[in-house]
């Protein structure tokens, strides 16, 4: 039997698999186990199988920790529960530490409204990264102090680069 | 055909699109890319391609000279332009036409008569084709004739600079007593930003759909308009769904629409392909709002319902032959329905924030009626530099709700995972009533639908968490087998895709850091 444990969205989910005669019984939590029989397999990404003889089908990328699933158009995010803290006011699983801002998403900055120094409230925008010709508002995820900044006007960022660094007022409850 | 070589001096889908019509009529094709578009299909899927710059399009797709010093080294005898970059600039017209090559599209004169608000506007007008009501030419201090001409017009209007652009020095005003102020702020900005302080007035239409006529014109003196396109479900002047014909146009409306386009195209000397965009408002009436002096994203679903190739056309036209079948008789006749869904790397759910990235698999739709136009294959690394479009969905049906049907059925069969794409937004437009009875109007989408909530819990949930069970389970080895390290060398298929994704090192974790996205 394997136990598997994946943080969704904040939330944790415990799959158990126990391996059948060509297939698997998979629980869900404490749910009734769900007899599944793979069918294709082989080719890297797509899972398909039997739900009880009703056939589905998922798309699995592997990113470096955990997995992305695509199902009927909805994609999920599966993470190891140990690499993700959650920080106050985030909605998903996945967040900054804090007192650090990284860029949503690969883009270029074109702009930068803070200062080291500066002082900021919450949801101040701190820079905007440009992307397929859409500004995007970087904003502070508390009020703080800023003690850094890595990036400047015109520089290309990754998304996950930390941006800019910043003492937060008060440590958040976790 | 007398073209050998053409050179496409764009990117993406239309790239692909033009490179398609060539393949077929014989002629190779030379591509154009960026440092970002390497790995791009259109890269790969033509006959010759030049590297000419790094990612940004100023510094690439933009710079007339590197497109040239490509079209010269290769020995192109034409340039197909696509949509956006430089398609509708005349000076890149200029160019190509003094290196003694072709550009496939409306000549530099037409393109400039058309780019010019007033002139387009006084044009029109000369030309007999319906402009929105409104004056031209007043001074910005002249109170006294604005105001004479304001009531004429009639309020609601718009004040609007004569030589601005961008929705610059624009002013929606409601009565008169507004019509001064309006016009001082109008005339400021227009004389601090263009350095002259005409303004005309326009009566504001609305609500008001977008209904757009295709033309074609070739060096004949011929123009041939192949009807209407009803473009009107738009999100910050952003066309997402386009259908053709539209509910609104009857046959007879249809041929007023195509003559009022032909009437538009002779006007400046047009030819090739354009389209001439109109307002149409509740009452029937239609006014010229501007010609698009290109090959437009949504062209395919006018060559669905009228069984024509508008590339080859453009080709055809562009190399001195005439359009086929030309026959002056009026409108032809659209047949069945067509509609094109823009598939966006945008989530719909977090207000149309850009979602882009590597394509971990793609599935496109197959089947009766189904067209996918796209650039998309898996392992693409969608670059941020471009716009976000991922691909274009086209169907036709022989009526409009089996087009719909189609539509739902081939979202359905569309796969892409990795970008969050706007495929949830389609879906809900198709089952939105006002959609459905085809009651929409430009300001329709940001003033009258909301996305449907997400269902909680969403039932595919669990269908992901036993797919990562699963695939966690086999990417240790054959299912049946004890648990092997990943990675290892006596790996499956599974177990070597993760090796390689490790080895790469991306790292794709994305979710709310208290950062809100705002598009503009």
């Amino acid at each position: 039997m394997a136990r598997h444990r994946f943080l969704v969205d904040g939330v944790e989910h415990v799959v158990t698999v126990d391996g059948l005669d060509g297939g698997f019984a998979v629980r869900i939590g404490d749910a009734e186990p769900i007899e599944v029989q793979p069918t294709v397999h082989e080719i890297p990404g797509v899972v398909s199988y039997f739900e009880d003889g009703r056939p589905t089908r998922a798309f699995v990328a592997r990113p470096a920790q955990g997995f992305n699933v695509t199902v009927n158009g909805r994609r999920f995010e599966l993470r190891p529960p140990s690499t993700s803290k959650r920080g106050r006011g985030t909605v998903g699983g996945q967040t900054d530490p804090l007192g650090k801002v990284s860029a949503p998403l690969a883009g270029v900055v074109v702009a930068i409204h803070v200062a080291v120094g500066e002082h900021v409230e919450e949801g101040a925008v701190l820079c905007v990264v440009e992307a397929m010709k859409m500004q995007n508002e970087v904003h502070a995820p508390h009020a703080g102090t800023i003690t850094a900044l890595h990036v400047e006007a015109g520089a290309r960022c990754e998304r996950g680069d930390i941006l800019v660094e910043y003492d937060p007022d008060e440590v958040p409850e976790a | 055909m007398s073209f050998k070589r053409v050179l496409l001096a764009n990117r993406g889908e239309i790239a692909l699109r033009v490179q398609r019509a060539c393949r077929e009529l014989g002629i190779e094709t030379v591509a154009v890319y960026s440092d970002a578009d390497r790995d791009a299909l259109h890269v790969r899927n033509a006959d010759i391609a030049v590297h000419i710059g790094p990612g940004p399009a100023l510094e690439s797709y933009l710079v007339i000279d590197k497109i040239l010093e490509a079209a010269r080294a290769t020995g192109a005898d034409a340039i197909h332009p696509g949509y956006g970059f430089l398609s509708e600039n005349p000076r890149f017209v200029d160019a190509i036409e003094a290196a003694g090559i072709t550009f496939i599209g409306p000549p530099a004169s037409a393109m400039r008569a058309l780019g010019d608000k007033v002139s387009a506007r006084k044009l029109m007008q000369e030309a007999g084709v319906p402009v929105v009501p409104g004056a031209n030419d007043i001074d910005a201090n002249d109170i006294a004739t604005a105001t004479a001409e304001a009531q004429r017009v009639g309020f609601p209007l718009l004040v609007k600079a004569a030589a601005g652009g961008g929705g610059r020095g624009i002013r929606r005003v409601d009565r008169l007593e507004d019509l001064e102020a309006a016009m001082r702020a109008s005339g400021a900005e227009a004389a601090s930003s263009f350095g002259d302080a005409t303004i005309f007035l326009e009566r504001y239409v609305s609500p008001a759909r977008h209904i757009e006529v295709q033309v074609m014109a070739d060096a004949h003196g011929n123009v041939r308009a192949y009807g209407e396109r009803e473009c009107s479900v738009q999100r910050r002047n952003q066309k997402l769904l386009e259908e053709a014909p539209s509910v609104a146009v009857t046959p007879e409306l249809r041929r007023r629409l195509c003559a009022a386009a032909v009437a538009a195209a002779k006007s400046c000397g047009y030819r090739n392909a354009g389209t001439v965009e109109f307002l149409l408002d509740r009452n029937g009436e239609f006014y010229f709002l501007e010609v698009n002096a290109r090959l437009q994203v949504e062209h395919p679903i006018t060559e669905l319902v009228y069984g024509v190739d508008l590339v080859v056309q453009q080709l055809m036209v562009a190399a001195g032959e005439r359009i086929p079948d030309f026959d002056e008789e009026g409108p032809l006749t659209p047949r069945g329905w067509a509609m094109e869904a823009r598939i966006n790397g945008e989530d719909p759910y977090r207000d149309f924030f850009p979602s882009l990235g590597y394509v971990e698999h793609f599935e496109a739709p197959l089947g009766p009626g189904v067209r996918f136009d796209s650039m998309l294959f898996e392992g693409l690394d969608v670059p941020i530099y471009y716009d976000s479009m991922l691909g274009k969905l086209i169907v036709w049906g022989a009526d409009r709700p089996e087009a719909m049907r189609r539509m739902r059925r081939a979202l359905r069969d569309l796969v892409i995972a990795g970008p969050t794409t706007n495929v949830p937004f389609h879906l809900a437009l198709l089952d939105n009533p006002d959609f459905i009875a085809g009651d929409v109007h430009t300001g329709w989408l940001e003033s009258s639908f909301t996305m449907p909530a997400l269902p909680d819990p969403d039932p595919r949930l669990q269908q992901a968490l036993v797919a990562a069970a699963l695939a966690a389970e086999l990417g240790r080895g054959p299912a049946s087998s004890a648990p092997a390290s990943v990675g290892s060398s006596n790996g499956n298929a599974w177990a070597r895709a993760a090796q390689r994704q490790a080895l790469d090192g991306r790292t794709r974790a994305t979710g709310a850091r208290g950062w809100q996205g705002t598009a503009s």
